[in-house]
């Protein structure tokens, strides 16, 4: 038994549930033997894979249905292995370089050296070309995309690529205007309902109004998400659905939610590391726990706090020791918190710190005699509001 | 400078305060770095000074001492000397007369305006003046400061002493004549006279010694004159070495009755209880005799030192042949037949042999096993052995610490190591008082051979030395050694770290990153919000609070833009950034957080090691678990590996593992039955089971299932055959295909022009012949990046054009 996502996943561009569009548009380039780059982008659970499955399957027939993993060596400088895992049929491959962290332009390079140079030999294949797929192409460094964008033009006769990424925003221009831009957004309420009944229908359940609205809401756009929460919801209440129904969050989103409660409650922001190193990655841990942070919030606080999150989850793409970056987060919510709590206004405060740091040198150049003349402004402006506040 | 200011000071406090303010304004600007640079000029301009301050009187107080005098620190009594002086550096030292305090005692109470403790008193060691810490009889004045101490107000009352302000104390230096009383003079004739007899008994003593080294060694001696000064003056007898008196005799009576000990077989413990040891272990810091001693003591119980240190090799196996431990060979015999003694590193060992191994903590990778062998030599030993380390707590030494007797050595006393160097320096005709030699012997650590060697490099240019100079000297001989960072870590949040009497600047600060620049940031990080901030003195209730979160969070943020230089240096190979990494990742924290905290009691105890080290590891290992469950069920599921972890990892879990909590052994089957479903071998299952958390993680999860259906799990997997999507790599052996070459990243740069230039030559029919210098890819040898560029980009490029033709 396969999970439903699974089991009841579309396999041809004619059985997809929305973006119809885009499936006819798939459909006629597929056909039109002038196949481009492409590249696929838009948030998680959206249905690009499936899409570009179908697509392949469109080209190729159902032949590339037939999978193989296959997984290459690569030794780095400092004699460490690393492993790539290839996933491919006989009509195309598809890779992850960012699996191998900053090695991953030598990793496009050779691999895509190695398709480029050979034909298809299978006279009955429907193309000449093979397709290669990146995933995770918006997280490549920018070593490896420009490895990348010579080639797409060079080996345009024997090869296609097919970027997937969540994003637009982290690939270089040149690459862009390369691809065939497929942006592949989330489903709409209705539509996601669509697809929920559909997999109700085809499983003999009936899917009450409520659980589906509750899941729809839950779920934010991701249709994996909701397939797999309404699989978990039917197996816990296994014939019918409760009329108010409390659909389980997963570990880690739970774990966020407490992180979120204790930093309220003004504690250490000792709890991070345990998501960190569980393999969450840092900038859904800032994001859930804001979103938690904000529901709990006074009013006043909820734009500065998203800001500083904002601020932050720059800072930690920016940045390479995330957790630093997180804290950083976690102790000005704190502030603000405590500063809201006894009636001082601390917004804009932040925004001078980079003077701050100015005059801080200033100060120990001086010898550590003169003060920070700002800070102590500063000091003296809250003290005395708070004063006048009391 | 008018004489009416010292002796009106008792009456003046107040007034003196008021006018002290007055001066900090005058002299604001002027003296904003250090006053002591100005020390050497010939007149202080003190009549200037004053007519100012008397003009400026009226002024308002200068900005910066407000938050002093708002702060009312009436209740609660803070000790002074955290607080520092209010306007450090705004009062000149007036150059007085170098022995203008001589004779004189001081106490210093409350906090000076213009000068901390530290500076103050040894700026009146620096006159000649003595410094005691409690007010008694013989104190000729106590210099009163603000927020003096209760109890010495009331000794002052008691004892009816004179008192001074600041400003009377530094009248005092610039007026006083350093004159001394007769009974003083007295006391410092009576000195030199002893002096010069020591010097004159000491030069006796080398005569005698260079007759008798010229008699045995046949007329060939090195002269005394062209000998280190540490060989010349090193201790001939007990009472040349200094302090560590206790010590030394029992390491006498050990090595006397060692003999009478070895008879009996080391049973008897004795008066010392050192009996029973056949060796001991002498510790202690550098320079403070531990070695000399033992030459001494040896000498004197007329043994015969044998000296192995650290420039001999001493691993297991030539421990082991040089002493004949194992008395393996005939060699011992053969040789005891024929008269010959058996030797230590080539000294004949006589029943009056004495082994001195020096530096046993420095056997080190050289030496494998050496203090293992060492040990065994110990304990079967007929000769007695002296051990000698620096620390004799090192893991290292362990196994000398049940063999030998510990004597651990201590830095001798100021005024033994005075008395010791004065000698040698009247015997040397070096003029130096004893401030200075204090001062010395202080800057060295109490390590007297660096002090001498110190001396003996001065003697060579000059032949006196005064305060000045010698604090110079001392400063530039300081010793530079690597600090661990838990050290660094003392150092920089340790209460006084940043407050105003911290004279160290931002480069000495900077400097502290540096001795460790990996591993600094992370300590800082880890540590920040340990201590409590030494800048939320005096605060309570709801300031405190919010104070305490606004340095927390100024801290932070200095931490994360560290972070991002960080990213800089490493990630754009920007090295001249490392500055302002230690600014801003470990600087800036320091100076919002210091203060006193766990950590700041000795060294190091309370700083704990950076977690993140551990939490980024084992994140790197669940990630590689993760991706091994993420390409295992890739065949079916298409998602990356983030989606894995987020969305199918919860769902699957209660597919393969609830059911074993909830119905344990029976639903063995189906769960392996779905494993097989998606690929998933055992390891991976316990991966899903590992990378939970909160009410999922693995503790709770593993206690939940039963034992039973844990093992049954286990059994009926590797009883079973599974479908299993690929090889892992590491299964078959596979070698690496490739190896990935260093060096050869392109200059995003240099691909840009590269990008253009290729243009064109796409463009042009290729010519036949491949003549390199019309290639526009090769570039003149002068640009190297763009040679390792082409390395890397022509050839598949020809190797396309290949292809295209082919085709």
């Amino acid at each position: 038994m396969s999970l439903w996502v699974d089991k009841y996943r579309p396999r041809t561009l004619d059985a997809l549930h929305y973006h119809k569009e885009l499936s006819e548009r798939l459909a006629s380039l597929a056909a039109s033997g002038d196949f481009p780059h492409m590249l696929f982008y838009g948030p998680s659970g959206g249905g690009k894979k499936t899409r570009i499955a179908c697509t392949l399957r469109e080209l190729f027939g159902p032949g590339v249905e037939k999978l193989k993993i296959d997984q290459r060596v690569f030794e780095t400088p400092s004699k460490r292995k690393l492993d790539v895992n290839i996933v491919q049929s006989n009509f195309h491959i598809e890779i992850t370089p960012s699996d191998v962290g900053i090695y991953d332009r030598v990793v496009i390079q050779e691999i895509l050296k190695e398709i480029a140079q050979t034909q298809q030999v299978d006279l009955s294949a429907k193309q000449r070309f093979k397709v290669v797929i990146i995933n995770e192409a918006d997280s490549l460094s920018r070593d490896a995309q420009a490895a990348l964008r010579r080639t797409m033009e060079k080996y345009m006769s024997n090869m296609r690529i097919i970027l997937c990424a969540n994003s637009t925003s982290k690939l270089i221009a040149p690459i862009k205007s390369r691809c065939l831009l497929m942006r592949v957004a989330a489903p709409s309420e209705v539509e996601m309902e669509a697809a929920l009944r559909h997999v109700a229908k085809e499983e003999k359940f009936d899917l009450p109004d409520n659980a589906c609205e509750e899941i729809i809401k839950d779920s934010g756009g991701n249709l994996r998400k909701a397939l797999l929460v309404l699989e978990a919801l039917k197996m816990q209440s296994f014939t019918r659905f409760i009329s108010n129904i409390n659909i389980a969050k997963p570990d880690w989103e739970s774990y966020c939610g407490k992180v979120a409660e204790l930093i309220i409650q003004k504690q250490t922001p000792d709890q991070l590391y345990e998501l960190l190193s569980h393999c969450i990655p840092p900038t859904v841990v800032l994001k859930t726990i804001a979103d938690r942070v904000v529901d709990m919030v006074d009013e006043s606080l909820k734009g500065d706090i998203m800001h500083w999150a904002a601020f932050y989850e720059v800072r930690m793409r920016i940045g390479s020791k995330k957790i630093f970056h997180l804290e950083a987060w976690v102790i000005k919510v704190m502030s603000l918190q405590k500063h809201m709590y006894y009636g001082v206004d601390l917004t804009g405060v932040g925004f001078e710190t980079v003077a701050n740091v100015q005059q801080f040198i200033m100060e120990v150049l001086d010898g550590g005699i003169v003060q920070i003349v700002g800070g102590a402004i500063c000091g003296r402006n809250m003290k005395g509001r708070f004063v006048a506040e009391l | 400078m008018p004489k009416k200011a010292a002796p009106a000071s008792k009456s003046r406090v107040s007034k003196g305060s008021t006018k002290k303010r007055a001066r900090d304004e005058s002299s604001d600007e002027s003296t904003a770095s250090s006053s002591e640079s100005e020390k050497p000029k010939k007149k202080p301009r003190p009549s200037a000074s004053t007519s100012k301050s008397t003009a400026a009187a009226k002024k308002p107080p200068p900005k910066q001492k407000d938050d002093v005098i708002n702060d009312p620190p009436k209740k609660k009594w803070i000790p002074p000397t955290r607080s520092g002086p209010a306007a450090p550096g705004s009062k000149e030292v007036p150059a007085g007369h170098p022995n203008a305090l001589a004779g004189l005692a001081f106490v210093f109470t409350g906090e000076l305006s213009a000068f901390s403790r530290e500076e103050a008193t040894e700026l009146a060691k620096r006159f000649g003046g003595r410094v005691t810490g409690a007010p008694s009889g013989k104190t000729s004045y106590v210099v009163v400061g603000e927020g003096a101490g209760p109890k010495k107000l009331a000794d002052i009352k008691r004892l009816g002493l004179a008192t001074l302000d600041e400003d009377g104390f530094l009248n005092l230096i610039a007026t006083r004549e350093g004159k001394l009383d007769a009974k003083a003079q007295e006391k410092v004739r009576k000195e030199e006279e002893k002096l010069r007899r020591d010097a004159e008994e000491m030069a006796k003593a080398e005569r005698l010694q260079a007759k008798a080294a010229a008699k045995k060694s046949g007329g060939k001696v090195v002269p005394a004159s062209s000998q280190l000064w540490t060989t010349k003056y090193a201790p001939q007898a007990l009472k040349d070495i200094c302090g560590n008196k206790g010590i030394v005799e029992k390491l006498q009576a050990w090595l006397h009755d060692w003999s009478k000990n070895a008879k009996s077989g080391f049973k008897k413990p004795g008066p010392n209880a050192t009996g029973v040891y056949r060796a001991v272990l002498l510790s202690g810091p550098p320079g403070i005799g531990k070695t000399s001693s033992a030459h001494v003591v040896a000498k004197l119980e007329g043994y015969t030192p044998i000296e192995l240190n650290a420039s001999d090799s001493r691993s297991k196996k030539l421990v082991e042949n040089s002493t004949n431990i194992m008395n393996s060979s005939l060699d011992g015999w053969m040789h005891g037949a024929d008269g010959q003694k058996t030797t230590v590193a080539g000294i004949e060992i006589t029943d009056k042999s004495v082994l001195i191994m020096d530096e046993v903590d420095g056997m080190s990778a050289g030496d494998r096993g050496g203090v293992g062998a060492l040990n065994a030599l110990i304990k079967k030993t007929k000769i007695p052995i002296i051990c000698i380390a620096n620390d004799r707590r090192v893991p290292k030494l362990k196994p000398l610490q049940h063999t030998c007797f510990g004597m651990p050595f201590k830095k001798p006393e100021i005024n033994v190591v005075r008395s010791r160097l004065m000698t040698i320096a009247v015997r040397e005709k070096l003029k130096i008082t004893p401030t200075v030699m204090d001062q010395l012997v202080q800057g060295a650590n109490g390590d007297m051979r660096q002090v001498l060697n110190m001396m003996s490099t001065w003697k060579l240019s000059k032949d006196a030395m005064d305060f000045d100079e010698g604090k110079q000297l001392s400063l530039a001989n300081e010793k530079h050694t690597i600090m661990t960072p838990y050290t660094v870590l003392d150092k920089l949040l340790g209460p006084y770290s940043f407050s105003k009497t911290s004279r160290e600047t931002l480069n000495d600060k900077i400097e502290y990153y540096f001795h460790d620049h990996a591993f600094m940031p992370l300590f800082m990080q880890e540590n920040y919000l340990k201590p409590t901030p030494n800048r939320l003195r005096g605060m309570v209730g709801p300031e405190l609070d919010m104070k305490l979160l606004e340095l927390m969070d100024k801290a932070a943020t200095s931490i994360s833009d560290g972070d991002l230089v960080d990213a800089l240096i490493h990630g754009g190979q920007q090295w001249g950034l490392m500055p302002l990494h230690a600014v801003h990742s470990t600087v800036v924290p320091a100076s919002y957080m210091y203060g006193q905290g766990t950590g700041w009691s000795g060294s190091g105890s309370g700083h704990a090691f950076p977690s993140w080290l551990g939490n980024n590891s084992k994140r790197g290992k669940l990630q590689r678990q993760l991706n091994d469950v993420q390409i295992r069920m890739r065949l079916k599921v298409s998602g990356d590996r983030n989606e894995i972890r987020q969305s199918y990892v919860p769902a699957v879990f209660s597919h393969i593992v609830t059911p074993l909590i909830g119905k344990g052994v029976d639903e063995v089957d189906d769960v392996i039955s779905r494993m097989d479903e998606y690929y998933l071998s055992k390891d991976d299952w316990d991966t899903i089971v590992e990378i939970g958390v909160g009410d999922f993680s693995q503790d709770v999860v593993m206690k939940k299932i039963p034992t039973a259906a844990k093992t049954a799990l286990t059994k009926k997997y590797n009883a079973k055959e599974h479908p299993i999507p690929f090889h892992k790599s590491t299964d078959l052996g596979l070698k690496a295909t490739k190896k990935i070459a260093k060096g050869e990243v392109p200059d995003l740069e240099d691909v840009f022009d590269q990008e253009e230039g290729d243009e064109d030559a796409d463009d042009t029919p290729d010519p036949v012949d491949d003549d390199l210098s019309k290639d526009k890819l090769i570039k003149g040898k002068g640009a190297p990046k763009a040679r390792a560029k082409t390395a890397t980009s022509s050839k598949p490029k020809a190797q396309g054009k290949a292809k295209m033709h082919s085709a």
